[in-house]
């Protein structure tokens, strides 16, 4: 198609629908880390604040207007950070952190809450990107409930393996046991891979 | 009296349940220490559901949510052609009291800790 009445389409299409991309997962996996490399590329701002304690993101943050241009094609969307889904959270689990025990508890009513939020945006986000820690187990309780209610609600996504350079990492164990779906192996915090994961979210999302 | 409780629930217990009556069910159970065992598997909006549920109710001190593990079968279909994954059983319990699980493609062992897990009612 020659490019005029492309970008008039892009334009179009844009109008119809805002394309709102949800990044889920478990607490931890690097949801924000990968969020805040996106936003640099494109914005040249971060979005949220990046732990190592779990729960740090406990309420939804959004960047609006983010346009990533791969190849000539453009891909506009807002860009939705959701806190991590989990099927437990113990305050006693963020003692180890040097958290004092008011704050672990504080910390972990919030992240109740932050997940109760994550589950209501399923309803709102057109395309969502499911980051794993490759070194973890994937087949959780929370992985499969984000994926299977996506499917209910045909909602395209893509399985980011994040963290592959840890040494222990397998993207190939995630692949393993989802093999329906796009799995895309990036290191977040080392920008490992990430221009192909802009390839596949034009081509995903667009 | 001190002791685990464990319900085995068949498909048919489960079938004339709406969603809420089921998540609203196993919460409660749940909550008072019990490991539910259902034959079947939940669909993803009652796994949802669970989820927001099992949040809500978090207490911090006494209930810290839940740990759910599946096993699947493989399900020929009716000519042979495709081989489905089908849920066939779907465990469910407290989570500090559900500790070790091993689980392999078709077996899961579990571990279950009973007192001094912080969910004693003393
Ligand atoms: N080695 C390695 N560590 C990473 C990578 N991405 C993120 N991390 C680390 O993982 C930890 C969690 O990262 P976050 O981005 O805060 O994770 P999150 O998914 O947003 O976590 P919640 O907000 O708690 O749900 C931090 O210590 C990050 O530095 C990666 O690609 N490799
Ligand atoms: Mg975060």
């Amino acid at each position: 198609m020659n490019n005029f009445f492309k970008t008039l389409l892009d334009r179009l299409l844009r109008r119809r629908r805002k394309v709102k991309i949800g990044l889920y997962g478990h607490p931890n996996s690097g949801k924000t880390t990968l969020a805040n490399t996106i936003c640099e590329d494109w914005i040249g701002k971060p979005l949220g604040v990046i732990s190592d304690i779990p729960h740090e993101t406990r309420t939804v943050y959004k960047q609006e207007e983010v346009v990533i241009e791969k190849d000539g094609a453009k891909l506009y969307f807002d860009i939705i950070d959701t806190p991590g889904v989990a099927t437990k959270v113990d305050y006693k689990n963020f003692l180890k952190y040097g958290l004092s025990e008011r704050e672990a508890k504080e910390r972990a009513k919030e992240a109740t809450k932050g997940i109760i939020e994550a589950i209501k945006w399923l309803d709102d986000v057109t395309g969502v990107l499911l980051v794993m820690d490759s070194a973890e187990d994937p087949l959780t309780q929370a992985n499969i409930t984000i994926i299977g209610n996506l499917e209910a609600r045909k909602i395209p996504f893509l399985i980011i393996a994040n963290k592959i350079d840890l040494p222990e990492s397998s993207a190939d164990r995630i692949s393993a046991v989802f093999p329906q779906h796009t799995v895309v192996p990036i290191s977040a915090l080392h920008r490992e891979n990430i221009e192909q994961l802009y390839m596949e979210m034009v081509k995903r999302f667009r | 009296m001190e002791g685990l409780k464990m319900d085995f629930l068949s498909s048919k217990a489960l079938e004339d349940k709406s969603s809420i009556e089921k998540v609203s069910m196993i919460i409660e159970r749940v909550k008072d220490g019990d490991i539910l065992v259902l034959e079947g598997s939940l669909t993803p909006s009652e796994e949802a559901e669970l989820i927001e549920t099992t949040m809500r109710e978090i207490d911090i001190e006494n209930f810290v949510g839940i740990d759910i593990h599946t096993l699947e079968k493989d399900e020929k279909s009716f000519f042979g052609f495709s081989k489905k994954k089908t849920i066939g059983l779907t465990i469910i319990g407290p989570a500090n009291v559900m500790k070790t699980v091993k689980k392999r493609s078709n077996f899961l062992s579990m571990i279950a800790k009973i007192g001094d897990s912080g969910a004693s009612v003393h």
